[in-house]
């Protein structure tokens, strides 16, 4: 592999050993390949990027690597061990020293750090087995100079900043190793996706500190600026394939996006994105000229008054909303809707403004929601299917605050009618319904008060194939009855399917604008494109 | 997390627009209904049995003790059939108010001494200036004040509802104590009330008569309103009824409110048929108000706590408490078969819940 040829002269002893490499791996997930004989190397003390869109594979080798998903063939080495990557286990991968510290982390905010230290290997116990504190909190010092963390034990962990809980984090995964060559490898999927940016600065600081120390990290990222300025080599993967292996000087924003999306030089995408600029004003002049109605804008507020829209949406069109994790995408949805606060912006639809946090205003003014999370923002799932159609149109279906449940019934058998619905009988419980029905079900309950403005936010996550394409129907029926759509959704792929034109956002700003027509690489491109910018 | 859709990646995206399924056809729509029908039939009877295994059993057990020898005599009389209704309805009122906050995954842990401080109060006043009239005004006051506080300190302090009624009850406890030095006080109910208390009409106790009619109008808001729909929803899943626009304070609030106000009544019932007040019986109703409450999610409505299933656990443990009394047997196998009925009943409505469900 040429990695070795080309690394900095002083990683030039290390970078004869390998930490961990992967061979020929693959992994079918019913008709999409997943992996498609990926082989990776990770020199021993340098930070490895691994980067990729959605849908690359990037998170399959990731749950490969950690024993939890079994390839269908491959081979793996850890410490120049061979073995068929089939057998790898969870145990396994701690037995090798793969250290995983995941973006939703698995601290605990309400204990110390020194406890939080603990719980990931036991406890410094007395003679009685009670817990010996002071050994303990003396224990979780020493671990906090070794990282150089500068925090007191004691401090409860929601106190921290959101860098040093990452780093106490890492801390607890990395604590039992020790200092000889026996080092594992740190696993590092998306560590700075919810930290702010000047937080990010402290913890790649600190991530370059361990690799110099001579600690292996393996860096899950998708943001290009980071993996340019801290990683020695990068893997790219692109529908299961490995795309491209940059090494030291050859990782550049160019290099990484070219391998991401596909093209074939970084200035093409400059190019595709000037294009798409003179698309975007073009849509936004055919709409000054007033070909359809507006169905929603978004101006920012100013000391001045108030500024442009930025962002203007019109009946029966589809604008999706592309971002990376992180970028504010779901929270600028319910901020519209009214569910999260916002006072930097007014939203305005064809009925008037939409007050900041008032949801039935909202509705009033025909703003409907499809909130992220089915299970926990959604679904009402005792209640029957009837109930949980009806409950947006209760005064539709009642006269005088009583319910006419003949009306009720009849709607909900119209709608699941209409929509699609797979069930049993109206009167079933909302749990009776698989994923893509019960989709369907909170669609309905949306769309049969014909709003102006629908807000989509992931509206197919978790839902199989053939009902992902019946609610991307729905929606474009909606959409041609008259209702304007935004949707948000992280595969790039349904947003270029669903959206006839998209908006860039990140860090909880619209940043950018692309024109029609959309497709994934055209998406990856500007959101990659946009990373830079910033 | 971004990447957790691998398996629907653009490839696979691109080309599914051609087999994208039209509405089922109507052939297969047809086939459907009849397969769904045929499976309604079949589960018509287990869904009967399901919803009305705690009235089918509480028909058995009545029957049982019309005809086991040690109660035979005593038991299927018209007079303990009376005594039977009449007694139970206090409780039954009160377990609707502990109802209505459980719809919404509330606990209200003084609906006992809020009867109790009702039925001292209404009994004092009552006694002392012989109006009907504002006893009623007074026991209603009581409801509202303490729902109404019991709902601030939930909904607008976020104190959870089990700690802020087990304060509120311990604190109505105190003045109960201190109105009464823990006596009975000495009490003149006038006839008006104790006729209420203990007449008949249709030869029925007018008292359980009561009982129906406020179990009824419970469930017609519950059940065939609008306001009632939302309480289940908010119940179902707070967030969700939030993302819809649902005023969900509110309507927590307004089960903590009507929930005291059913208590507060239930106290004035108490007084009317006992006549008079003791300080400790707001004690006794705590439990087997909850116990029907919680009962309620295994019958009529199997998975969902609901007005007629509360009724029916009323007097479900009613009969078997009254069965086991009126055969000798010592107090404390009652205790065993409440706590047991308890504990059965509602693990039954829970596997019940998951069977339907999944």
């Amino acid at each position: 592999m040429n990695e070795q040829t080309a690394t900095e002269p002083t990683r030039a002893e290390q970078a004869r050993k390998v930490a961990l490499a992967v061979q020929d791996v693959s992994k079918t997930y019913g008709a999409t390949r997943a992996l498609d004989g990926v082989s990776l190397e990770v020199t021993t003390g340098a930070i490895h990027g691994l980067m990729g869109g959605n849908g690359s594979g990037k998170s399959t080798l990731i749950k490969m690597l950690a024993g939890v998903v079994t390839p269908d063939e491959g081979k793996l080495a850890l410490k120049g061990d061979w073995i068929d990557a089939r057998s790898h286990t969870p145990a396994r991968a701690k037995a090798f020293g793969l250290h995983f510290v995941h973006q939703q982390n698995s601290t605990f905010p309400d204990l110390t750090v020194a406890e939080n230290l603990a719980l990931g290997r036991g406890f410094e116990s007395t003679a009685v087995r009670s817990i010996n504190w002071s050994a303990q909190k003396a224990r979780a010092r020493q671990v906090l100079d070794r990282f150089e963390i500068d925090v007191a034990a004691d401090t409860h962990l929601v106190r921290l900043s959101p860098a040093a809980q990452m780093m106490v984090a890492i801390a607890r995964a990395l604590q039992d190793q020790d200092d000889t060559d026996e080092r594992g490898v740190l696993v590092l999927d998306e560590p700075t996706a919810s930290l702010p940016k000047h937080e990010v600065d402290v913890l790649l600081t600190a991530l370059r500190r361990y690799a110099a120390d001579g600690q292996t990290i393996i860096y899950v990222s998708h943001r290009l600026e980071e993996v340019t300025a801290i990683t020695d080599e990068v893997t790219v993967l692109r529908n299961g394939n490995v795309a491209s292996r940059l090494i030291g000087t050859e990782i550049s924003h160019d290099t990484l996006v070219a391998g991401i999306t596909g093209s074939t030089s970084g200035t093409h995408a400059g190019g595709l994105r000037r294009a798409n600029d003179a698309i975007a004003s073009r849509v936004h002049l055919s709409h000054a000229a007033g070909f359809r109605e507006t169905a929603l804008t978004l101006s920012r507020r100013t000391a001045s008054g108030l500024e442009d829209e930025s962002l203007l949406l019109r009946a029966g069109e589809i604008v999706g909303i592309a971002g990376l994790l992180g970028s504010g995408r779901s929270r600028l949805l319910k901020q519209i809707f009214g569910a999260v606060p916002r006072d930097d912006f007014e939203v305005t639809v064809r009925s008037g403004t939409v007050p900041s946090s008032d949801m039935r205003t909202a509705m009033k003014r025909g703003v409907a929601f499809v909130p992220e999370n089915r299970l926990r923002e959604a679904a009402l799932p005792e209640l029957s299917i009837a109930e949980n159609l009806s409950i947006t149109s209760l005064s539709e279906h009642s006269r005088a605050g009583w319910i006419r449940p003949s009306r009720e019934r009849k709607a909900a058998n119209r709608l699941i009618q209409e929509f699609g619905v797979r069930a049993p009988s109206t009167i079933a419980p909302l749990t009776a319904l698989s994923g893509g029905n019960q989709q369907k079900v909170i669609l309905a309950r949306w769309l049969q008060r014909r709003p102006d403005v629908l807000l989509l936010d992931e509206p197919t996550q978790g839902v199989d194939i053939g009902a992902r394409n019946e609610i991307h129907e729905l929606v474009r029926a909606a959409a041609s009855a008259g209702t304007a759509v935004l949707v948000v959704s992280s595969d790039f792929g349904e947003l270029a399917a669903l959206a006839q034109r998209a908006v860039v956002i990140s860090g909880g700003e619209i940043v950018d604008s692309v024109g029609g027509p959309l497709t994934e690489d055209i998406l990856n491109d500007i959101v990659y494109a946009q990373e830079k910018a910033l | 997390m971004s990447h957790t859709q691998d398996t629907t990646n653009g490839p696979v995206a691109a080309s599914d627009a051609a087999t994208s399924p039209a509405p089922v056809d109507a052939a297969e729509a047809e086939q459907r209904r009849k397969a769904v029908r045929s499976r309604t039939g079949k589960a018509r009877f287990a869904g009967f049995l399901e919803a009305y295994a705690l009235l089918v059993l509480l028909g058995v057990i009545a029957l049982f003790f019309c005809f086991w020898s040690e109660t035979s005599s005593t038991f299927p009389t018209v007079a303990n059939m009376r005594i039977l209704l009449a007694s139970q309805a206090v409780i039954g009122v009160i377990s609707l108010g502990a109802l209505l906050p459980l719809l919404c995954q509330e606990f209200d842990l003084s609906v006992g001494n809020i009867a109790g401080l009702s039925a001292i109060m209404v009994a004092a006043s009552v006694s002392s200036n012989g109006s009907v009239l504002v006893a009623v005004a007074l026991a209603l006051a009581i409801g509202l004040v303490v729902g109404g506080a019991n709902a601030l300190i939930v909904t607008r302090l976020h104190v959870n509802g089990v700690i802020t009624t087990l304060g509120m009850s311990t604190i109505l406890a105190g003045i109960i104590l201190q109105r009464t030095g823990g006596l009975a006080p000495a009490s003149d109910i006038p006839q008006a009330m104790t006729n209420f208390g203990t007449g008949l009409v249709a030869g029925v106790p007018v008292i359980f008569v009561t009982l129906l009619v406020i179990a009824a109008i419970t469930y017609f808001v519950l059940n065939h309103t609008s306001l009632g729909r939302q309480i289940y929803a908010v119940g179902s899943n707070m967030e969700a009824a939030k993302l819809v626009g649902l005023r969900t304070d509110g309507l927590r609030a307004a089960t903590f409110v009507v929930g005291a106000l059913l208590c507060a009544l239930g106290g004035l019932l108490y007084v009317s048929r006992a006549g008079g007040a003791s300080p400790n019986v707001g004690v006794t109703f705590l439990l087997p108000a909850f116990a029907a409450a919680f009962l309620s999610a295994a019958s009529v409505r199997p998975g969902r706590f609901n007005v007629w299933g509360t009724i029916i656990a009323v007097y479900f443990l009613a009969v078997l408490n009254n069965g086991l009394s009126l055969a000798g047997v010592e107090p404390y196998v009652n205790d065993y078969v409440n706590g047991g009925a308890l504990i059965a009943g509602v693990a039954l409505a829970s596997v019940l819940y998951r069977r339907r469900t999944t």
